[in-house]
């Protein structure tokens, strides 16, 4: 084996064993990180949803925790990868049917007013915080304590049948 | 994509050093652990710019359509880090009171369309003609009170009338009842509830027949108060409606809007079903009684039963609805039963973003000699169409219909009628 050879041989090796490295620690995250929480304010007297109530709950179909605890729907504003999957695993609509969806939603008096849209995980984050009945939707990587993150299907971020990933 | 690019920039550098010396294993690691820190800062740095957006642009309440993207971060101005904690508790409290609802919350859309017909039916003519205007307001006037109104603008030969199609002032107890008093489209089968008079959300350019605005056999609108909200049902998805109010007016396609013409209260109930399992189909049935006064002692009992299926999910789409009504005259106690149907299939095309839908539908209605309530309203007619989805609020449809009416027939036309009809709808 020559030199050049040997160093081809090192560099594949190397790689194989960085590549292995980067993975290592990734794999725990993967599951969690690309994994959507649905998270409420933590006076809400729910803790386990099924898939089906939760999209009750999102096409506006269940407006109430309580009677005295109305919901509050928090969407992130188009682009975001948590509208995404929202719309792909829960609504099962492209951007211009979710639209469509809550125009036609408040043109039937079901509802008064539609989602409320925000702009990053952060500020969705201090609005569950903070509003009663709040209901939102962000990366599981990005949950904080102190809020309640929703099983789904009896599953949490992470587990391995998680829905909203 | 940081960690793809991430993952590229090691392999190279770690193929480099290889390529001029032996593969020193611990010198790599170190790389990789300082890497990876580096990446976590620039991932900390990200959430930190997410987190100092303007206040003013962080939450919306708006209607979807006039939701803007979210903006790109390079646009997103970045305040100095040594303001950062001054004004983290002031913009926590400004994000949560822009947030919260205002009350009357008012929004305000409109739908439009704009129509061109041909037909072969002897005396008409062909043209464009401007379809109604139709504003629609909401309101949350508390957090359990609403107000819904429509209102339509209608071209006339001698120029515009506007009506008033609703006005709904609702108490939302919970999600099990909510109260409303006004004006109403009648809840009885699917249509009549679903698309009201926004042309741009239906499929086809017009109702079905039978729930046609100003046409008899539906009555399409109702004076009273209603009671509504989900039934307990688990997986089942059920819904009701409960509603009294004036029913037909002297004029049957109208309610008694300014009063009752009878002592007699109509009163409709409607359940229907939208299973979980089977996310976007609805079935339902509703039944309808009124006393119809049409002067001089000539009254009728009006009975309607209607069943209704819908699968709305768009591919396929299927609509369908029947409606019988029976009318018993007090006086000679003479029964008549006048029944119609629709059906509708459609189907978005997967390709152009599925923006083109291509329809059928088929529609029936029979009246019989003894009907003496409505009219001879028989028809039978197939619509063939497409629809185009302009954008997201703009749509462009065409139709070919096959109509044979029986109300149209004389000894010199046999009563069938071919058309083209085209529209644009849209809403704003």
């Amino acid at each position: 084996m020559n030199n050049a050879t040997k160093r081809i041989v090192a560099s594949l090796w190397t790689a194989y064993w960085v590549g292995a490295l980067l993975a290592w620690p990734s794999a725990a995250q993967t599951v969690r990180g690309d994994d959507i929480a649905v998270v409420v304010h933590p006076d809400t007297p729910v803790s386990d949803l099924s898939l089906a109530d939760v999209r009750k709950v999102l096409l506006g179909e269940r407006q109430y925790w309580t009677t005295k605890l109305p919901v509050v729907l928090l969407i992130r504003a188009p682009v975001a990868r948590e509208r995404d999957v929202v719309l792909r695993v829960i609504y099962q609509m492209s951007e211009s049917q979710f639209k469509q969806y809550w125009v036609a939603k408040i043109f039937r008096a079901e509802a008064a007013s539609p989602p409320k849209i925000v702009y990053s995980n952060d500020v969705e984050l201090q609005l569950v915080a903070a509003m009663p009945g709040s209901i939102a939707f962000v990366d599981a990587r990005n949950v904080r304590p102190g809020l309640k993150v929703l099983r789904v299907d009896g599953q949490l971020p992470g587990d391995r049948n998680y829905p909203l990933r | 994509m940081h960690r793809g690019l991430f993952a590229i920039a090691v392999v190279l550098l770690a193929g480099y050093s290889a390529w001029g010396q032996n593969p020193p294993l611990a010198n790599q690691a170190e790389q990789v652990r300082s890497l990876l820190e580096r990446v976590e800062r620039l991932e900390k740095r990200v959430a930190e710019l997410e987190a100092k957006q303007p206040a003013t642009t962080m939450v919306t309440d708006t209607m979807p359509g006039a939701a803007p993207s979210q903006k790109p971060e390079a646009e997103q101005a970045v305040p100095q880090p040594t303001l950062e904690n001054s004004m983290k508790g002031h913009m926590d409290q400004n994000t949560v009171g822009q947030a919260e609802t205002h009350y009357p919350a008012l929004q305000i859309r409109g739908f439009a369309d704009v129509d061109f017909s041909a037909t072969d039916q002897p005396g008409t003519t062909s043209g464009f003609n401007l379809g109604q205007l139709d504003l629609h307001l909401a309101s949350a006037l508390s957090q359990k009170i609403s107000y819904f109104g429509e209102m339509t603008f209608n071209a006339h030969p001698t120029g515009y009338t506007v009506e008033v199609e609703r006005s709904i002032v609702r108490y939302d107890y919970n999600d099990f009842f909510k109260l409303s008093f006004g004006r109403y489209h009648t809840p009885i089968g699917y249509w009549n509830t679903a698309f009201h008079h926004g042309a741009w959300l239906q499929t086809t350019i017009d109702r079905p027949e039978m729930v046609k605005v100003g046409g008899e056999f539906t009555p399409i609108h109702f004076v009273g108060f209603l009671a509504e909200g989900n039934i307990p049902s688990g997986g089942a998805g059920l819904a009701y409606s409960l509603g009294v109010g004036n029913g037909r007016g002297d004029i049957i396609t109208r309610p008694g809007d300014a009063g009752d013409n009878n002592n007699n209260r109509a009163w409709v109930a409607n359940i229907f079903s939208r299973p979980a399992r089977l996310y976007g189909l609805q079935f339902g049935a509703s039944v309808y009684r009124d006393k119809i006064s049409m002067g001089g002692g000539n009254d009728f009992r009006e009975w309607i039963a209607s069943a209704h299926v819908a699968w709305t999910r768009g591919d396929p789409e299927l609509l369908a609805e029947f409606e019988n009504v029976n009318h018993k005259s007090i006086l000679t106690n003479t029964v008549s039963n006048s029944n119609a149907f629709y059906v509708q299939v459609g189907y978005r095309l997967p390709g152009l973003e599925k923006t083109l839908k291509p329809y059928y539908r088929f529609e029936y209605i029979h009246t019989p000699k003894s009907e003496v309530v409505f009219g001879d309203l028989g028809l039978v007619e197939s619509i063939v169409g497409l629809r185009y989805d302009i954008s997201s609020y703009a749509a462009f449809k065409a139709e070919y219909r096959h109509a044979n009416r029986q109300v149209l027939s004389t000894p010199t036309f046999n009563g069938v009628v071919n058309g083209l009809f085209l529209q644009t709808s849209f809403t704003f």
